[in-house]
């Protein structure tokens, strides 16, 4: 039987344990291509974030009247519908930043954290449970494009969000702005990422050894947790 | 059989569903889409027609293009929305050029995908209002780091060569094409 | 596995037999090549002027620190005597156009020996020509700076102040050969002068240091590719002496891809990594969006030297394909 969780765990861990970019390293074409500023990056994060959530409520919600066998292609329809909305709103409320996104909002259909969370969470779970963990992991994709989009555009065009914020005699390294720099700092920030949750779980063993010997209820508590 | 009457009702059902949802919106959104087009168009046919005040679509031509008609509605020039080869990909312009086709009233890039910080540069003004006035008999030409001396050249940005010279090449395209029209006694 | 971290001879014994031999060890073959680059940094100070030398200096002084750094930060033992990063500085400066900004410098060494070596685990497992790495990051962020080239202090003709190659590609004017050999052109700070390269390549290969196959298979490759071109339409094309003084051939034939580290081990294998890399490079200069593409050619190839090892591995006597 699964271990039910609580559902602030159900959230956070997508921002951090599975992150969907810097763990499950899934969405990468969205991720490299429209995070050339920081507010691109927030742009994508909030639209990936709107279809992921709806898509997981429709689908939760007729999770048991769906068959099988055609599940795949009503989850892309519902995707679809989602992701069209996402396109036309953007197109007649904020036309310049639909320009920015380009052709990278439409692509939304096939990124693979929205179809991956439906195939193995929104199907499974209930409604509650689905839309917590589509915001959770729309929170961790919006996150990862947010510090990729800010480092590049401090790095590549001085600014953030429009803002100078480094000083004129600073060259602008433009490799940040191409598409170069996306898998520069995608790879520094993973690795920065991988080696911060390797020493956690270091951390975390040695205090279970020294623990070890003089109370057993610490250890099965920590072991509860970490599932 | 029962199975298959199921998926066939349940894909109907969520494609009906989306659909009807669906043009709801687009019924909503479409008049805003096309008043933003409309409204870039005319921003961008006014920067190269500073004097236009109005402006009409050529009609019975196979391509875009806009008579720019000054205050009493006298004929000023064309707009034309041109694209061809970049460095990378395609550089869309709007040309702007007088009645007579010989002379330029400026220049925009509507859309380019030029590499950023050296091909980009052929958007900044300094480069583009080389293009008033200049002369497009017998056609454009470009130097190489020197000020043009002749009416009908401009000056290449230095390390953004191939860009510059990409936008000179279309511009001429362009305005061949207007010239080739109204010498065939074509009405423009 | 400290050891095989430390010394990159051991790389060698991944392979099968013949073993490379070497009356050097790392160490005093790391500092036979900075004898080797003297020439071409005399070069360099003769045609552009002394500023150079400090463009050379905070681009070794940055190899040495970012390397030094990053070891005590990974808890590694410091290995700075190899000389390694001090070749590497060197290596970038003398591929960096004269005047470069010294902060950038800095940068581009920051990049060569972090992103280039300490990333792939240090001397021995990168993948890539550290130097030229930093090249190409300076290449991509700084385009300008990158391409802006002095007139050298002896010119006498016009077109000095482009590269011969960049003259070639968007001009069509072919640079005087001779001007070229001595290294009174338009061009990076030590690839100038084919001569001052050569003394110093001669050299190397005269005691040793380096493998004669790659650098006579580039040569090799770049008369017979860039000639086939030639032959079809000399007015368009240079000719393959062009090709061989022209921008950074010589001084990628002599001093890049004959990296022991980033070059294939087997014989069959050097041969065709030197081809592969004429072969690219005849082919970005000539049709490339860039005048030059000895750094692109190198680095691409580069890339294929795991499998041209695997592919070119001896067989054992007797054994089945």
């Amino acid at each position: 039987m699964k271990k039910q969780v609580t559902l602030i765990k159900e959230y956070t861990k997508g921002i951090w344990e599975t992150n969907p970019v810097f763990k499950q390293v899934l969405g990468m074409c969205p991720t490299l291509a429209v995070t050339v500023s920081a507010e691109n990056g927030i742009a994508m994060g909030l639209a990936t974030t709107f279809v992921l959530v709806f898509s997981s409520f429709i689908i939760s919600l007729v999770r048991k009247l769906i068959p099988t066998q055609v599940r795949i292609a009503s989850y892309i329809v519902v995707i679809a519908t989602f992701v069209t909305i996402v396109d036309l709103v953007m197109k007649a409320q904020f036309p310049e930043l639909s320009v920015a996104l380009g052709p990278y909002i439409p692509l939304i259909v096939v990124n693979c954290i929205i179809l991956g969370r439906q195939e193995a969470f929104a199907s499974k779970n209930s409604v509650g449970r689905s839309v917590t963990d589509a915001l959770g992991m729309g929170s961790g994709f919006l996150l990862a494009l947010f510090m990729l989009g800010s480092i590049r555009e401090i790095l590549g065009s001085r600014t953030i969000l429009g803002f100078q914020v480094m000083p004129n005699f600073y060259e602008p390294w433009l490799i940040m702005i191409l598409p170069a720099g996306a898998f520069l700092t995608l790879g520094l920030l993973m690795g920065t990422f991988a080696t911060f949750s390797a020493r956690k779980k270091r951390i975390e063993r040695e205090f279970i050894l020294k623990k070890h010997t003089s109370s057993r209820q610490i250890i099965s508590a920590t072991e509860g947790g970490a599932e | 059989m029962k199975t298959v009457v199921k998926m066939i009702v349940t894909l109907s059902l969520i494609g009906i569903i989306s659909g009807g949802f669906l043009s709801y919106i687009a019924a909503w959104a479409a008049p805003k889409i096309e008043k933003h087009r409309k409204e870039a168009t005319a921003k961008a046919i006014f920067l190269v027609q500073p004097e236009g005040k109005k402006y009409e679509s050529v009609e019975k031509i196979d391509f875009e293009c806009y008579k720019v008609l000054g205050e009493n509605d006298q004929l000023l020039g064309f707009a034309l929305p041109y694209e061809g080869n970049g460095f990378q990909g395609k550089i869309r312009l709007m040309i702007g050029i007088k009645d007579d086709l010989k002379e330029m009233t400026g220049l925009q890039v509507l859309e380019q995908v030029e590499t950023p910080g050296l091909g980009t540069r052929v958007t900044e003004e300094d480069y583009l209002k080389q293009f008033v006035g200049l002369i497009t008999e017998p056609r454009i030409d470009w130097v190489k780091g020197a000020a043009p001396d002749k009416s009908n050249e401009i000056q290449a940005i230095t390390g953004a060569t191939i860009s510059s010279k990409a936008v000179v090449l279309i511009v001429n395209d362009g305005i061949k094409k207007l010239r080739s029209i109204k010498d065939s006694g074509g009405k423009l | 596995m400290t050891t095989i971290t430390e010394n990159p001879t051991y790389k060698l014994e991944l392979a099968s037999s013949p073993h490379v031999h070497s009356k050097w060890n790392t160490k005093q073959a790391m500092w036979l090549v900075v004898i080797a680059l003297i020439p071409p940094v005399i070069s360099a100070l003769v045609f552009f002027g002394f500023y150079q030398l400090s463009i050379i200096a905070v681009s070794v002084g940055f190899c040495v620190g970012t390397e030094i750094t990053i070891k005590k930060f990974r808890k590694r033992k410091v290995s700075i005597q190899d000389g390694s990063a001090v070749i590497t500085g060197l290596l970038l400066a003398l591929i960096l156009p004269p005047n470069f900004s010294l902060v950038s410098t800095a940068l581009g060494a920051i990049v060569a020996i972090s992103i280039g070596k300490e990333i792939f685990g240090g001397i021995g497992f990168n993948i890539f020509n550290p130097a030229l790495v930093g090249r190409a990051f300076l290449q991509a962020a700084f385009p300008v700076p990158m391409t802006t080239w002095y007139t050298p202090n002896y010119s006498v003709d016009t077109i000095t102040s482009a590269t011969p190659l960049s003259a070639m590609k968007f001009d069509h004017v072919f640079a005087d050969i001779s001007n070229m050999f001595i290294g009174n052109i338009g061009g990076s700070i030590g690839e100038t002068s084919s001569l001052a390269v050569l003394i110093g390549g001669i050299f190397l290969l005269v005691i040793g240091i380096v493998n004669w196959r790659v650098p006579i298979a580039m040569t090799t490759g770049v008369i017979v590719f860039g000639g086939i071109f030639w032959l079809i339409d000399p007015v368009k094309y240079p000719n393959p002496a062009f090709h061989l003084f022209a921008g950074g051939f010589l001084f990628g034939a002599l001093f890049m891809a004959t990296d022991w580290v980033t070059s294939p081990l087997t014989a069959k294998g050097m041969w065709l990594y030197g081809l592969g890399i004429s072969l690219m490079v005849v082919i970005i200069r000539l049709f490339g969006g860039l005048p030059e593409g000895v750094m692109y050619a190198i680095l691409l190839m580069n890339a294929f030297v795991p499998l041209i090892n695997k592919y070119t591995r001896p067989k054992v006597f007797g054994g089945t394909v």
